[in-house]
């Protein structure tokens, strides 16, 4: 295949700025030339999965173009996950790109996405080019977001592609200015093979689909194929493209994007990032890869019928297939039972993990306080890993504790500027400095601790902010916090899945909120049930949840049976949702309690 | 055999803030409309011509002019030549004595009585029309017409009600030696005023401790709460509200009532409009053994004697210790109920709801 007709890029836009609209108006605007060259049915096909209730996992997808300049073009529009706790994921799909369109909301201009994404795009030598959306929206200010764009990314606007999206309009400016401005690949396809892995999935059928962007040489089935790290071979039973749906090909070669198998068995043998070559013919280096995504954030995940361990356990089993960023393990709670201790990217990322887990593996779970890892320097010079503040050894044999910072930037309305700055304060935040983006924008830059963010910072900027802030963040690596373990005692017993790690400073004032809210959140039992929270033997906090002394009884004429049955299966239905630890019973949420807890009173 | 009917009138001068039931303000076109609806409804079902009670409520059945209450009670008439209790619900203030003549006439041998409370501002701010006046008045009319089985409801838990404004009610009704005394707390429901107007109710805590202290106060006076909220003298048991809690068939008859029969429970409609179509049943449920067995318990276990667990035996074919073997274990650890003349008794029946639900299938 002519290379140069060949175009690789990425859709890049901060959540909500109108990424898969574009790519969806993209694909339509394709597929007449490809209907008459392909006989596929992209749309179809597309059709059908979307009736069938798939989420479309529209990794890549090849694209025939016919330009105004008479020459057809084959374009792979690679996606990438809009949201921060998947920055990483962004930016490998990148890394098999040649350029990337940077679309911009005409009414919102740039947000912290827009800026960070750019930045990914920039380290990855991308040629990018902005496009401002949503140009049919009242409230569009097209040449203002143009101008906000040159001043704060250095981006040339002149002739940036104007359109909507929703409506189509312009959009063929968008292909146009792929065509032309975006590079073609400069493989050598002559060269030993060096392919780049950026996605895999499992299928149950042919093993571990592996997506590749072909960088030099050529792959084709029945090669003898390594992967770089790890030195583990392969035959290639099948090579092909997404159109999106996939198509089998002979073989794939320089330039080129697509997919191959090659009986591999588990998602856990390929890493994200490595370069495959042949056996008999190696590259001399292989290309750049990734450092391995460690998951930052932690919970456990207990069945709330303990008889249910081994089903959470095949569920988490056949999930991981198609998740190599989730991570676990089996691990036990005194107040919990058996359950495990799941690694996330963040917090999206487990909210989606226990979603799936509830829904289709039909499972009731207890998931609790999401955790992050900590550093525990010991007394004796070792140091260990906790994500589990249960597990967090006791106070006399720790020297001092490292949390994880993240440098996190938050892209302000000026009227919001207070209250941002004193939200992040509260959050333990370290101010850096403020950047300037227009007359009525700021971008504020903050060190904070990444516990803090995933407790409701997020959140309480939006709610702060009316929703104007935006948010981005990465890890900067760890610092010595004055950290202590809090426990959370229920009719004087340690519920270990309650224990939560605090700063001293804020332990007190956050034992009391918790206390307190799990004295709303637990409901009234047939006895008196004391709430402490507690550093080691000192209690922090204390109040009581009294005991039930008389049920809600509608007044309801005698014979109203349905009415009475129906106030008692609402009853039943709260209990199932509910974990007996020891003779309490305690709903799901409270286990989410000790995160989101202040001002929960207006 | 049905032996038991109950017969809802859906008619109010004024609506009272707290309600929600099935009612609408009194209109001469619309009762005259309802009234020959009711007849097809009564002719339409087969009725027992021997039936034992009679429960005719609302709604205020005494909203209705006196022409309207007689021509609704010989509807019933055909039905009530062995009529044991008879009972018709009035608000105090819309009873005379001619009404009261009606009644009689009609073999009515109780009445029931929406007190609510003897604090006029706390009556005014539910909307009832009726002062302390009206309610000695109408009592002392009843005397002397010869309808001493009278019952009257209290409402507790109302805004702005103190404990002793709830005690001073029950006082008063206790020293004119009201043989049946029902009280009720006040639940904000979502489609009555109250509940338009976000009112709240007492906190829980005050509400039980209201609760406690008129249950012991009652006892005290010699009265027996046979069920969670029904107190009387002996002998003077409401025996329609029995049929309930022994889970006896009832026929349901008009806009909003419920009725049970052959192992069927159904719902009549409260949309006046069906109504009048001649729609009258909005949802039937069908019950099978097992239905029929946990709420025969759930209403037996209302009941200060409990659940026969004998006659449990002969109407199911079937031990009630072997239905509910662990549940039962379970429960009488826990001292939730215990056995006693081979009664199932529930031991804090104002948590019933909650001991109820260890017998709940999952």
């Amino acid at each position: 295949m002519d290379q140069s007709k060949i175009r690789n890029f990425s859709i890049i836009a901060h959540i909500d700025h109108g990424k898969s609209t574009l790519a969806d108006r993209i694909i339509e605007l394709t597929n007449t030339v490809s209907k008459r060259e392909m006989t596929s049915q992209i749309l179809d096909d597309l059709e059908l999965e979307k009736e069938r209730g798939i989420t479309i996992k529209l990794n890549v997808v090849q694209l025939k173009y016919e330009a105004l300049d008479g020459e057809i073009y084959t374009l792979h529009l690679i996606d990438t996950p809009g949201h921060v706790d998947f920055t990483y994921e962004v930016s490998r799909s990148l890394a098999a790109c040649d350029g990337a369109i940077l679309v911009v909301d005409a009414s919102q201009g740039i947000e912290a996405q827009t800026l960070a994404n750019t930045y990914l795009a920039l380290d990855n030598d991308l040629e990018i080019i902005p496009v401002i959306n949503k140009i049919d929206l009242p409230s569009a200010e097209p040449d203002k977001v143009k101008k906000e764009i040159e001043n704060i990314i250095g981006l040339d606007c002149e002739g940036a592609p104007l359109i909507s999206a929703k409506t189509g309009q312009n959009v063929r400016d968008v292909l146009e200015a792929i065509v032309h401005k975006i590079p073609a690949p400069k493989g050598d396809v002559n060269a030993p093979l060096k392919a780049l892995v950026f996605d895999s999935y499992y299928d149950s059928y042919r093993g571990v689909v592996v997506f590749i962007r072909i960088k030099d040489g050529k792959v084709k089935v029945g090669d003898k194929i390594r992967f770089c790290a790890n030195g583990s071979e392969y035959e290639v039973t099948e090579v092909g493209v997404k159109v999106p749906r996939e198509v089998k090909r002979d073989s794939l070669e320089a330039g080129e994007v697509g997919y191959l198998c090659a009986s591999i068995k588990s998602i856990q043998d390929v890493d994200v990032g490595d370069t495959i070559t042949l056996s008999d013919r190696p590259c001399a280096e292989p290309l750049k890869g990734y450092r391995k995504m460690n998951p930052m954030v932690y919970c456990g995940m207990y069945p709330t019928d303990n008889a249910r361990y081994n089903d959470l356990r095949d569920a988490l089993e056949k999930l991981q297939l198609n998740d190599a960023a989730l991570t676990f393990e089996a691990e036990s709670s005194k107040a919990l039972g058996f359950g495990f201790r799941l690694g996330f990217l963040g917090l999206l990322h487990m909210e989606v993990v226990q979603e799936r887990l509830e829904r289709e593996y039909g499972l009731n779970l207890i998931a609790t306080a999401p955790s992050v890892v900590y550093k525990v320097h010991m007394t004796d010079g070792s140091v260990i890993d906790i994500d589990n503040p249960s597990l967090m050894p006791d106070n006399t044999l720790i020297d001092y504790i490292e949390e994880p910072y993240v440098k996190a930037g938050i892209m302000v309305p000026n009227q919001y500027i207070g209250a941002v700055m004193e939200l992040s304060q509260s959050k333990r935040g370290t101010y850096i400095d403020m950047e300037f983006i227009d007359d009525n924008r700021n971008q504020l830059n903050y060190e904070i601790p990444l516990s803090e963010i995933i407790f409701e910072y997020f959140d309480k900027l939006k709610s702060v902010s009316r929703g104007y802030a935006s948010l981005d963040y990465e890890l900067i690596g760890y610092r010595k916090s004055n950290l202590v373990k809090m426990d959370i005692l229920l009719n004087g017993e340690v519920i270990d899945a309650l224990s939560i790690i605090v700063h001293r400073d804020f332990a007190y004032q956050r034992g009391q909120a918790i206390t307190v809210k799990l004295k709303k959140l637990i409901p009234k039992q047939q006895f008196e049930i004391p709430v402490q929270a507690a550093i080691g033997n000192k209690v922090l906090a204390r109040t009581n949840i009294k005991s039930l002394r008389k049920d809600v009884l509608a007044k309801c004429y005698g014979g109203d049976i349905s009415r009475k049955k129906k106030l008692l299966e609402k009853q039943k239905e709260g209990k199932k949702r509910m974990k007996a630890v020891g003779s309490v019973e305690i709903p799901q949420e409270a286990f989410m309690a000790v995160l989101s807890l202040d001002d929960d009173n207006k | 055999m049905t032996e038991h009917l109950y017969l809802h009138v859906p008619f109010c001068k004024t609506i009272c803030y707290y309600c929600d039931f099935c009612h609408r303000v009194y209109n001469r076109d619309t009762v005259l409309k309802w009234l020959s609806e009711v007849k097809k409804e009564i002719d339409s079902k087969n009725i027992n011509r021997n039936l034992k009670t009679v429960y005719i409520g609302g709604g205020t059945p005494t909203s209705l002019s006196k022409e309207e209450l007689n021509s609704l009670l010989i509807l019933l008439d055909p039905y009530t030549d062995e009529v044991i209790e008879y009972t018709v619900e009035v608000n105090p203030e819309t009873l005379d004595e001619e009404k009261a003549n009606i009644l009689l006439k009609h073999k009515v041998n109780r009445v029931s009585l929406g007190v609510q409370s003897f604090n006029e501002n706390l009556l005014s701010m539910m909307n009832r029309k009726h002062c302390i006046k009206d309610i000695e008045n109408c009592i002392e009319l009843l005397r002397n017409k010869g309808i001493s089985n009278i019952s009257c409801d209290l409402m507790y838990s109302l805004p702005l009600q103190t404990a002793d404004d709830f005690l001073d009610s029950l006082n008063k009704l206790v020293k004119m030696d009201i043989p049946h005394i029902s009280f009720y707390s006040l639940q904000i429901e979502e489609n009555s005023v109250f509940g338009k107007k976000g009112y709240t109710a007492l906190d829980e805590d005050t509400e039980a401790s209201m609760y406690e202290m008129g249950r012991d106060y009652l006892v005290k006076e010699g009265y027996r709460q046979y069920e969670i909220s029904n107190y009387c003298k002996p002998g003077y048991e409401s025996k329609h509200n029995m049929a309930y809690w022994y889970y006896k068939d009832f026929y349901g008859i008009s806009l909003g009532a419920a009725g049970k029969e052959n192992h069927m429970r159904y719902q009549n409609t409260r949309n006046f409009d069906e109504y009048l179509n001649g729609n009258y049943i909005d949802e039937t449920i069908e019950l099978s053994k097992k239905d029929e067995m946990f709420e025969h318990l759930m209403m037996s276990l209302r009941l200060l004697e409990g659940l026969d667990l004998n006659e449990f035996k002969e109407r199911y074919g079937r031990d009630f210790k072997d239905v509910y073997k662990t549940e039962l274990e379970k429960s009488l650890k826990n001292n939730d109920v215990y056995i006693k003349n081979n009664h199932l008794v529930c031991n804090k029946r104002e948590i019933l709801n909650t001991i109820l639900l260890e017998f709940m299938e999952d």
